[in-house]
C-alpha cells in the first residue's frame, strides 16, 4: 500500500494536470469563438464601442509602427545582404533573389510582427485583463449590465489582430523594396526581372497559405493571452502571464510547422 | 483606486486616425494584390505555346521560359497527353513573342544543381514568327539522365575489349596466324612457302616455273625457223606474190576475153530483134494469106452452086 501511494499520487497528478491543460485550450477555443461571434454581430459596433475599438486600434497600432518598421528594415536589409552574398560566393546567384524574398516575406515578417504585437500589446492586454478579473472589474461591469467581453476584450482584440495585419503587410513591402536594393543597388534596369521574380514565388498557393499564416498567427496572439487571462483560475498575475506566454509559442511554432510542411507539399 | 482613476487618457481625433490606420491597410493589402497579379502577368495579353516532352520531370508551374538568359514566357500548366507524353503549356506575352519563330527550337535541361531551364533557341530571326497555340517537340538535355547510358555504354565497351583480348578470341587466334605467316614470309620459300603453306607445293610451282621458262626457249626457236619458212629467200611469201601477179594478168586477159563475149552479145540482141521485126512480118503475110484462102474458097462454091452439073445438095436428117 505504501509503494502503491507515491504512484498514484503521481498518476492523479499527471492527469489532474493534462486535464487541465486540455481544459485550458478548451477555454481559449471557446473564448475564441465567442470573441469571433461578438466581432461579427452588428451590434458590438455601436457608436461608443466604435470609438474604443478605434483608440484601441491607435493606442496598439500607430506607436509601434515606425519602431517596427525600422526594425524590421533593418533586420531585412542584414538577412538579404547575407543571403546574397553567400549566393554569390556560391555561383548561385539566380536563386539567391529567390531565397530573400521567401525566406523574408514568408517566413520572418509574419513571425516577427506576431511576436511583436503579442510583446507589445496583447502580452500587456492580457495582463490588464487579468488585473481587472482579480479586482472584480469585470464582475461589477457583469452587475451594471454590461458584457465585459464586448467592452473591454473585443476592442483590444480588433485591434490586435489589425496590428498584426498592418505590421506583417507594411514589413513585407519595405522587405521586399529593400531586398531588390540590397540585391541589385539603386537602379531601374532590373525590375523587371524582379517583378517576375516575386511573382514566380508568390504562386496562388503560397499567397494563400501566407494570408492564412498571417491570419492564425494574428488570431493566436490575440487570443492566448487573453483567454488565458480571463479564464485561468491562478491568483498570480506573473503565473497567468507566463502560461500565456508558453501557449503562445508553442501555438505560433505549431503553425509555421503547419505552414512549412504545406510550402514543401 | 476608483473608476476614475482608470479612466484613459483622450486621443485627439481617434476616429480619423484609425480611419487612416485602417486605410493604409486596404491600401498596402490592395497594391500587394495588384502588384503581384501583375507580377505573375495577369494584365499582359500573352499567347499559348505547347511544348511536348518525354519527360516533364522538373518543370513547374510558374518556371519561366528564357530566350538568350532572358524569360519570355512562363509555364501554365503541365498535363498527361492522350499520345502519353507532357504536354507543357506555356503563357508567352505578345511583346516577347516576336522572338519565338517557326524555327525555333525548345529545350528542356535539367542541371546538377538548381531547376530544370525551359530554353528557346532562334537561328533565323528572320522566319516567320510562331503561331498562337503552336506545338513543338521540346529536346531534352539532361546530364543525369545521360550518366546511366554512358556507364552501359562503356560496360559494353570493356566487355567487348575483353572477349577480344581473351586468350583464345579470334582477334588473339589471328595474330597467331599472323605471326606464323612472318615466320614462313622469313623462310626459305618466303612469300611462296606462306602462300602454300608447305615446302611441297611451293617446289612444285618453282618447277613449274623453270619448265615454263625452257618451253619459252622453244617456242622462242621455233617462232625463228617460222619467220625463216615464211619471209626467207625461198619463202612462202615471195612465191605467194609471184602468184598473185600472175593471177592479175590473168584477170586481165579475162576481162579482155569477157568484152568480145559482150560485143557478140549486142550483135545477138541486134539478130534477135531483127528476126522479131520479121516474125511480125510473116504474122501479116499469113493474115494475108488467109484472107485470100478464104476468098479463093468462096469463089470456089460460088463456082460449084453456080456449076450445072453441080451437085445436089441435100440434108439428110438423120
Amino acid at each position: 500500500m505504501l509503494a502503491h501511494a507515491p504512484a498514484t499520487a503521481v498518476f492523479t497528478l499527471m492527469a489532474h494536470n493534462a486535464w487541465r491543460w486540455v481544459i485550458g485550450w478548451w477555454r481559449i477555443v471557446h473564448f475564441g469563438a465567442v470573441v469571433g461571434v461578438l466581432a461579427l454581430a452588428p451590434g458590438s459596433y455601436s457608436r461608443r464601442q466604435q470609438h474604443e475599438i478605434a483608440r484601441h486600434i491607435v493606442l496598439d497600432t500607430a506607436p509601434v509602427l515606425v519602431w517596427f518598421t525600422l526594425l524590421s528594415s533593418l533586420l531585412s536589409l542584414v538577412i538579404a545582404r547575407i543571403v546574397v552574398v553567400t549566393a554569390l560566393s556560391y555561383g548561385l546567384t539566380q536563386y539567391a533573389l529567390e531565397m530573400v524574398v521567401r525566406v523574408l516575406v514568408m517566413e520572418i515578417i509574419p513571425l516577427t510582427a506576431a511576436l511583436f504585437v503579442a510583446v507589445r500589446c496583447t502580452l500587456p492586454h492580457g495582463e490588464e485583463l487579468a488585473g481587472m478579473r482579480i479586482r472584480g472589474d469585470l464582475q461589477r461591469l457583469r452587475e451594471r449590465g454590461l458584457d465585459p467581453l464586448r467592452h473591454e476584450v473585443l476592442p483590444r482584440a480588433v485591434a490586435g489582430l489589425f496590428s498584426v495585419a498592418l505590421l506583417s503587410v507594411l514589413a513585407g513591402t519595405v522587405a521586399l523594396v529593400l531586398a531588390y536594393l540590397a540585391t541589385y543597388g539603386f537602379t531601374t534596369w532590373a525590375l523587371d526581372g524582379y517583378t517576375r521574380t516575386v511573382g514566380r514565388v508568390f504562386s496562388p498557393t503560397v499567397v494563400v497559405v501566407f494570408a492564412l499564416k498571417t491570419l492564425l498567427f494574428s488570431l493566436a496572439v490575440v487570443l492566448v493571452p487573453m483567454g488565458s487571462a480571463l479564464h485561468d483560475a491562478t491568483r498570480s498575475r506573473i503565473s497567468a502571464e507566463v502560461r500565456g506566454l508558453v501557449r503562445l509559442f508553442a501555438l505560433v511554432l505549431l503553425i509555421e510547422a503547419g505552414s512549412l510542411a504545406i510550402n514543401i507539399l | 483606486m476608483t473608476e476614475r482613476d482608470e479612466q484613459p487618457k483622450p486621443i485627439a481625433h481617434v476616429g480619423f486616425k484609425a480611419a487612416l490606420l485602417l486605410a493604409a491597410l486596404v491600401l498596402l493589402v490592395a497594391g500587394s494584390v495588384v502588384f503581384l497579379l501583375y507580377a505573375r502577368g495577369v494584365f499582359e495579353p500573352t499567347q499559348r505555346l505547347t511544348l511536348v516532352a518525354d519527360d516533364s520531370e522538373g518543370v513547374v508551374v510558374g518556371m519561366d521560359l528564357t530566350f538568350a538568359g532572358f524569360p519570355i514566357g512562363r509555364v501554365r500548366g503541365v498535363e498527361l497527353g492522350d499520345d502519353g507524353k507532357a504536354h507543357i503549356h506555356i503563357d508567352v506575352p505578345k511583346k516577347e513573342a516576336r522572338w519565338l519563330k517557326q524555327s525555333s527550337v525548345f529545350t528542356l535541361v535539367r542541371s546538377f544543381v538548381g531547376g530544370t531551364n525551359l530554353r528557346a533557341y532562334s537561328g533565323i530571326l528572320t522566319d516567320p514568327s510562331l503561331p498562337d497555340g503552336a506545338v513543338r517537340t521540346v529536346l531534352r538535355g539532361d546530364s543525369t539522365e545521360e550518366i546511366p547510358k554512358l556507364v552501359a555504354s562503356v560496360k559494353e565497351l570493356v566487355t567487348n575489349l575483353t572477349a577480344l583480348t581473351n586468350e583464345n578470341s579470334e582477334l588473339a587466334q589471328t595474330l597467331a596466324n599472323l605471326n606464323a605467316a612472318s615466320a614462313r614470309l622469313n623462310g626459305q620459300r618466303g612469300v611462296l612457302g606462306m602462300l602454300f603453306g608447305n615446302e611441297r607445293d611451293a617446289q612444285r610451282v618453282v618447277t613449274t616455273l623453270e619448265r615454263t621458262n625452257a618451253l619459252l626457249a622453244r617456242l622462242d626457236g621455233m617462232s625463228a625457223k617460222a619467220d625463216t619458212q615464211l619471209f626467207g629467200e625461198r619463202g612462202v611469201l615471195p612465191e605467194a606474190r609471184e602468184t598473185i601477179v600472175q593471177l592479175r594478168g590473168l584477170l586481165n586477159e579475162t576481162g579482155a576475153s569477157l568484152k568480145k563475149v559482150d560485143a557478140i552479145l549486142n550483135d545477138a540482141q541486134a539478130i534477135a530483134g531483127n528476126a522479131k521485126i520479121a516474125t511480125q512480118d510473116l504474122g501479116a503475110l499469113r493474115t494475108e494469106v488467109e484472107t485470100n484462102l478464104r476468098k479463093i474458097e468462096q469463089m470456089v462454091n460460088e463456082l460449084n452452086r453456080k456449076w450445072p452439073f453441080a451437085r445436089e445438095v441435100e440434108i439428110k436428117l438423120p
